[in-house]
């Protein structure tokens, strides 16, 4: 028997696996695929670095040659102008690197699991959780898995949910609500032959505005010669559009001019895919015997590659509790509610980022050339959100834009979009 | 320079970028598009820091920033009110 079982083997479980590992607490991971598998969500943060440094999985992030990402650049929807910044202007506290990285998930997430699994982590492959069980007290005691054609129930003092997209838990406890806000919708797929020359960017993440509301493209170098691009919108502008997948992504690459101009030469070489579901959160993240880490938890929009860093981060505070409630022989909600709140209180400000940098688009480019705010945004882009209560430029922004909303002929009221700040 | 040329400079080397010809006092710079969001934003940055001249967020005003003239006029009405 395990302490803790861990339901889902991607960067979630597997960070989680590793630092209960090292801190000589025995886990299981569950996965039901079989790594390598594809998954979308291939741009980290730099922040994401210092737990691949705590947990002693930088050397391998190096050795196996993922692409560096040294800064980020934005393509204004209509003309050619664009934005870029380059991390090592701020580096990220206790990191040395100037840069982050691009990841082939499949590569990625088998060589995380491969890591716990190192450390100590029991890793079984292809097999799912069916349910998690709970005592007569409803406090989870345990997991029932399918193997093959059996059904076998394993028992363990905490079940830790890391199912990532799929809300395992979330969806098995009616926990889940959708954002109310944020309704998009993502078709995405791997290219070769898109520029990517210039010597400055080519190794940036590239985000194109396309010319209608919450409208982006992403472009992620993936290796020297493939690039992942992904079209994002609004559900309902694909569905009144009419057109196929392959139709609507085309349209919106001959929308904005510089991703044209990156796109005339590219061939597709894998399936295109579709991700919805874009917001949401559970009410709660712990709870008697429970835990949720990462997608399982909460996902907010990933304009801002906040994904990977969220789900690596949850899981080092979750391990924190997790090692803390192990050592008190306390499982129950309370105990564990502490994860819980650094975690939203954390994601709550990339939300409110997100919410307030879709809601006026310019702002953020504005924002970010005034010296005072530069540093406060670098902060938030390169995932420093947690450990803080509110971050001072947020409250500028929203202060901009109640401007912007009460001044009569105010020239940026037009890019004003639907979205409360309150 | 003088603030006039200053702006003019700026507007024409920095947010039109293209070859244009020759910006007059008078053109309009949002209908015909000269101006995007963006480029007001940064007009209002240069304005701050290089004319001297801080503008309230409620002042970026169709009837403030239509063309060079009706910038010089809210540069010039604002100076005088510092007077």
């Amino acid at each position: 028997m395990s302490d803790v079982i861990i339901i889902g083997g991607g960067p979630a479980g597997s960070a989680l696996g590793s630092y209960l590992s090292k801190a000589g607490i025995s886990n299981t991971i569950i996965e039901k695929s079989n790594h390598p598998r594809d998954h979308v969500g291939e741009s980290l943060v730099t922040n994401t670095t210092r737990i691949f440094q705590d947990i002693g999985f930088l050397e391998t992030m190096e050795r196996e040659g993922f692409v560096h990402k040294y800064g980020a650049t934005w393509h204004a929807p209509s003309s050619q102008g664009k934005l870029s910044i380059i991390f090592a202007e701020f580096p990220v506290e206790d990191v040395n690197q100037p840069y982050s990285y691009h990841i082939d998930r499949s590569k990625f997430d088998l060589l995380l699991l491969k890591h716990a699994e190192s450390l100590g982590s029991k890793v079984y492959q292809g097999v799912s959780a069916t349910r998690v069980l709970f005592d007569a007290g409803g406090q989870a005691n345990g997991v029932r898995v399918r193997i093959g054609d059996q059904e076998v129930e394993l028992s363990c003092k905490i079940v830790v949910d890391a199912s990532g997209r799929d809300t395992f838990l979330g969806r098995h406890l009616r926990i889940k609500e959708k954002d109310p806000l944020f309704n998009q919708y993502a078709i995405h797929a791997w290219f070769e032959n898109v520029d990517r020359s210039d010597k400055e960017t080519g190794d940036h993440i590239h985000i194109y505005f396309l010319p209608i509301e919450k409208g982006w493209v992403w472009q992620i170098p993936i290796t020297e010669e493939v690039t992942s691009m992904g079209v994002v919108t609004e559900k309902n502008d694909f569905l009144i559009s009419k057109m196929d997948l392959e139709d609507f992504f085309h349209h919106h690459m001959q929308s904005n001019p510089n991703l044209t101009h990156a796109m005339r030469n590219a061939r597709r070489v894998k399936d295109f895919k579709t991700e919805g579901d874009y917001s949401y959160t559970m009410t709660k993240f712990v709870g008697d015997g429970y835990v949720l880490i990462g997608d399982a938890a909460r996902f907010v929009d990933p304009i801002f590659s906040s994904g990977i860093s969220v789900a690596l981060h949850s899981a080092k505070f979750a391990s924190e509790q997790i090692i803390h409630a192990l050592e008190i022989n306390d499982f129950r909600e309370e105990v564990l509610k502490p994860y819980e709140t650094k975690l939203r209180t954390g994601v709550e400000i990339w939300y409110e980022f997100i919410r307030l940098y879709y809601k006026l688009l310019p702002l953020f480019t504005h924002f970010i050339q005034i010296p005072e705010y530069r540093l406060q945004l670098f902060r938030l882009l390169q995932g420093e959100v947690f450990d803080r209560k509110e971050a001072p430029v947020l409250q500028a922004m929203r202060d901009y834009i109640e401007k912007v909303e009460s001044t009569e002929g105010h020239l940026l009221r037009k890019q004003l979009i639907e979205i409360p700040i309150e | 320079m003088d603030k006039e040329t200053l702006l003019k400079q700026y507007i024409q080397k920095e947010l039109i970028k293209s070859r244009q010809a020759k910006l007059s006092p008078d053109d309009d710079l949002l209908g015909s598009g000269v101006l995007d969001s963006l480029g007001i934003l940064q007009l209002v940055a240069f304005i701050d820091e290089k004319l001297g001249v801080q503008v309230a967020d409620e002042d970026v005003v169709l009837e403030n920033f239509q063309s060079v003239n009706a910038i010089m006029n809210y540069l010039t009405s604002k100076e005088t009110k510092q007077l």
